[in-house]
């Protein structure tokens, strides 16, 4: 769309114009809803927040907005593939490649991470008895750090510059010879910021873990949730790193005329190692925490003790190292030799062997048990035969030979949405829906929830399992457009009238969170008749939950106290000490500086650098000078 | 019409379930996959099998309702037979498994370095966005692929400026195309037909548009083509 102003021209294209109305819009609504209720202290309190409560829900709000604008461009893109030789809008060429680039950034980074993240910072505390998160004030960094990367991605598109490589991001194509817009500067700072957040959100729940778990909760005694928070940790702090590293040359390449990824003694294959190096550990880092939001519930929800405690432990350990082994399987067909595709080939299928381990272990958790359907125990159920399939295709992926035939084609894209959002998006709403009286002291609608999961899990299997078919038939990812020849179409018209139940289902969510504050039902502190620690505080959470302190004897603490002590745990002598909570705005100012910081990079405006660069220096200053740990101690001696 | 047309066979397509392409092997190499593909379906159908009756099994069986709802399941804490059987029977699979992965594996990609005798030697070139293709007399083509049947065809591929790769999903699985870097893919075509082809790795705005047509031609048909390819661009 062009437009004239002062006899100048300007271009927009419509799809970007209409975003900036709709983001207008909306914005100017918010804020006059927020006035209206009197709710900016409220949100006053949210942004100089260090409680891990609150601070989990920014997370999981930041990831519910990031799904709605990532999820619109999984609509488009099911639109633009509808039907073959589509001229839809304005999405082919440039326009469908930002679109799955961002797509697929989005929902790796800026959804599934802070959902679990959130959910981590909400539960785990609570399930080890800590007061709070180990580093409260360099939480409420995190949060901030990740929200600033997020924000310099989404924003890439209203600067009508998305990336455009594919959320891998492979050289050459991503260096400025082949994509000199700013687009993948973008993508390099957004998930450089937000990666700095995610490597100080793992060490802070190592570190929490480690010292600040009840007394008497041994390792041996903690839930399965905080188990699976602890490897993932340690795969964040491992596998960020190399992510860190691989951005940071390639904004070399891309800036500074280095020449890592091409020319004589570069080669594009070094960023393939890297990224996937990266890439592969990453997938299991979505997907562990997920597990363990499931074996909590389903073992609450059948009433039992999770079936084979010490092998789901040993089972993730080892899922965690394997991870790390595994790459190569994204680079079959890169042609690195025989031996190296078999021996990567042979580990990949290894992992199956503790998935289905844990697979077994649910099921054998229900044998027995009283199955109660509620909408959390649902979503964990879906989550069963969902990502069976997904694990199914994953060893079938893994024949090296065969995989020169499945790679980049649609059975890919078929394989990972079954894992990610059989796996990951159902975990996260399962855990949404059970930890929702703890963030708010009401329940979501049960009703509402059903909806919720049928329409998402029958518009999910509609829309992905055609892919599979798709890719057999020789229809490569990240087209956007097929021909009538090609017989496809009619798995990709099925596929999209999924994604639009899958929306459906979607909407349903958001309505039953309006409905659910709308006509609250109040809970008490435990609704599910649940088994761990975090259901022996009251809902809300509130700032120092356990007063007295719990002494654990058992794994399920509390359903022992149930059975046996008429619901009371016994206490510990001495608590621990604990965190120090304060009130900052120092958090959202350092990441607001960082963004100035990349923004001035992408730009390339040196001044702007310096400043920038200062400004994020002084932070480190200013926060040595105003440690509330010196504080507390001066008031401690003057006692 | 046109549109009846294609709905009408994308249904029966969709009913017969099987004529995928990667399904229909027109090449040695191309049959190994296939192979591999279905052998693991299966073995995978197995586990699939065992977990989905489990799982109805138990979520019918054990289902809270009117009558148990006060009944207090018996605490459990594992199994060890169970679960010894649930780690070494995928263990036993997966090796199943693992064998002819390692072979056909290894036989593809031996027959990819090995040159044989009576080859048919193509430069592949692939740019943003198009392939070229050159024979060893000379003659080059855009866009469309002629082979000869039966007779071993060694592809060298290489890119002038992002990675490509190239699949034609009748013949064989892809091979990526880098720049600076030669790759070699041998397949020999055992029917002639017209095959689609395509590049399968992302490379820029018209990746969509990047793709070929494959002709296998009797070695008859294949000789006078390439002749008369010769005399016009002499
Ligand atoms: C909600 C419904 C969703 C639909 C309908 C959908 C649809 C799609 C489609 C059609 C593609 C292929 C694009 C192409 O190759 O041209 C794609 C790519 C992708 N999706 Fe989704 N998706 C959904 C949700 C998700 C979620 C929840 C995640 C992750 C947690 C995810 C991660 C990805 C990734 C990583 C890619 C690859 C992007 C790339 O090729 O660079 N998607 N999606
Ligand atoms: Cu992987
Ligand atoms: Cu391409």
């Amino acid at each position: 769309m062009t437009f004239y102003l002062f006899d100048r021209s300007f271009y927009i294209a419509s799809d970007v114009l209409l975003a900036y109305i709709t983001v207008i819009l909306s914005g100017a609504a918010i804020f006059y809803l927020i006035t209206k209720a009197d709710k900016w202290p409220t949100i006053k309190k949210y942004v100089t927040t260090t409680h891990h409560r609150k601070i989990g829900v920014l997370y999981l709000l930041s990831a519910t907005l990031f799904f709605i604008r990532a999820g619109i461009e999984a609509l488009i893109i099911r639109v633009q593939l509808a039907v073959p030789e589509n001229d839809w809008w304005v999405f082919q060429g440039d326009k469908f490649n930002e679109a799955f680039t961002t797509h697929g950034t989005i929902m790796i980074f800026f959804v599934a991470m802070p959902l679990l993240i959130g959910l981590m910072n909400v539960a785990v505390p609570l399930q080890i008895g800590a007061r709070d998160m180990a580093f409260p004030y360099m939480n409420a960094v995190s949060f901030w750090l990740f929200l600033a990367g997020a924000i310099l991605v989404n924003m890439s598109f209203f600067m009508t510059a998305s990336p455009n490589a594919g959320w891998t991001a492979y050289a050459p194509l991503s260096i400025s010879t082949y994509t000199p817009e700013a687009g993948n500067d973008y993508y390099v700072f957004g998930l450089q910021v937000s990666g700095i957040g995610t490597i100080l959100a793992a060490i802070n729940m190592i570190v929490t873990i480690v010292r600040h778990r009840a007394p008497g909760m041994k390792l041996t005694r903690m839930p399965l949730f905080p188990w699976s928070t602890l490897i993932t940790s340690f795969l964040i702090l491992i596998a960020f790193p190399v992510l860190t590293i691989a951005l940071y040359i390639l904004m070399f390449d891309r800036m500074f005329g280095t020449q890592f990824f091409t020319g004589e003694a570069g080669s594009p294959i070094y960023w393939q190692h890297l990224f996937w190096i990266f890439g592969h550990p990453e997938v299991y880092i979505i997907i562990l925490p997920a597990f363990g939001i499931f074996s909590d519930i389903i073992s609450t929800f059948s009433k039992k003790r999770v079936f084979g405690y010490t092998s789901m432990v040993i089972a993730i350990t080892i899922i965690g190292l394997l991870g790390f082994m595994v790459w190569v399987h994204h680079m079959f067909t890169v042609g690195l030799g025989p031996l190296v595709n078999t021996v990567f080939a042979i580990t990949t299928m290894l992992i199956a062997v503790p998935t289905g381990i844990k697979i077994f272990n649910w099921l054998f958790t229900m044998r027995k048990g009283l199955i109660q359907l509620t909408t959390p125990m649902l979503f964990s159920l879906g989550f069963i035969p969902t990502f069976v399939v997904g694990g199914v295709t994953g060893v079938m992926l893994s024949v090296a030979a065969a995989d020169m035939q499945y790679h980049d084609s649609y059975f890919v894209v078929a394989h990972f949405h079954y894992t990610m959002i059989g796996g990951t998006v159902l975990g996260a709403f399962a855990g949404i829906y059970y930890w929702f009286p703890k963030m708010f002291g009401i329940k979501l609608k049960e009703t509402l929830g059903k909806w919720h999961f049928w329409l998402f899990v029958i518009g999910f299997h509609i829309t992905f399992f055609p892919m599979h078919l798709a890719g057999l038939n020789g229809m490569p990812r990240r087209v956007y457009t097929y021909l009538p020849k090609d017989d496809v179409f009619i798995y990709n018209f099925v596929s999209t009238i999924g994604a639009f139940l899958m929306g459906l289902g979607t909407l349903a969510f958001i309505w039953n969170i309006y409905q659910s504050f709308k006509n609250p039902d109040y809970t008490g502190n435990d609704p599910w008749d649940g088994r761990t620690l975090e259901w022996a505080v009251p809902s809300p959470a509130p700032e120092h939950p356990f007063q007295p302190m719990p002494l654990v004897k058992t794994i399920d603490p509390l359903w022992e106290a149930k059975r046996n002590r008429g619901g009371k745990l016994p206490e510990a002598e001495s608590a621990r000490s604990a965190p120090i909570d304060v009130t900052s705005w120092q958090p959202i100012g350092l990441a607001g500086m960082m963004m100035v910081f990349s923004l001035a990079f992408i730009y390339h405006q040196t001044w702007l650098q310096i400043i920038a660069g200062i400004g994020v220096l002084s932070f480190f200053v200013i926060r040595n000078l105003t440690d509330e740990h010196v504080r507390v101690a001066r008031e401690e001696e003057n006692e | 019409m046109r549109k009846l047309y294609v709905i009408l066979s994308s249904v029966l397509l969709i009913l017969s379930g099987c004529n995928m392409r990667v399904l229909d092997p027109k090449s040695q190499t191309a049959k190994g996959q296939s192979f591999l593909i279905q052998f693991s379906f299966a073995l995978m159908m197995i586990v699939f099998t065992t977990v989905i009756v489990l799982f109805i099994w138990f979520v019918w069986k054990y289902r809270q309702t009117e009558e148990n709802k006060h009944r207090i399941p018996e605490d459990e804490k594992g199994n060890r037979f169970f679960e010894i059987t649930w780690t070494v029977l995928p263990i036993i699979l997966l090796a199943v498994l693992a064998v002819p992965t390692i072979k056909i594996t290894y036989e593809i990609s031996a027959s990819s370095s090995a040159t044989p005798p009576n080859a048919v030697h193509i430069d592949v070139t692939a740019q943003q966005f198009s392939w070229t293709f050159e024979y060893q007399n000379g003659v080059v083509q855009t866009s469309e692929l002629v082979i000869p049947k039966d007779r071993p065809v060694v592809f060298h591929l290489n890119s002038d400026d992002v990675i490509h790769s190239f699949w034609v999903p009748k013949l064989g699985g892809k091979m990526d195309v880098i720049p600076g870097k030669e790759r070699r893919l041998i397949v020999t075509p055992d029917e002639i037909g017209t095959y689609q082809g395509k590049c399968a790795e992302f490379c820029g705005k018209e990746h969509s548009l990047m793709r070929f047509e494959t002709i296998v031609k009797t070695q008859e048909d294949y000789k006078q083509w390439i002749q008369k390819m010769k005399r016009k661009t002499e």
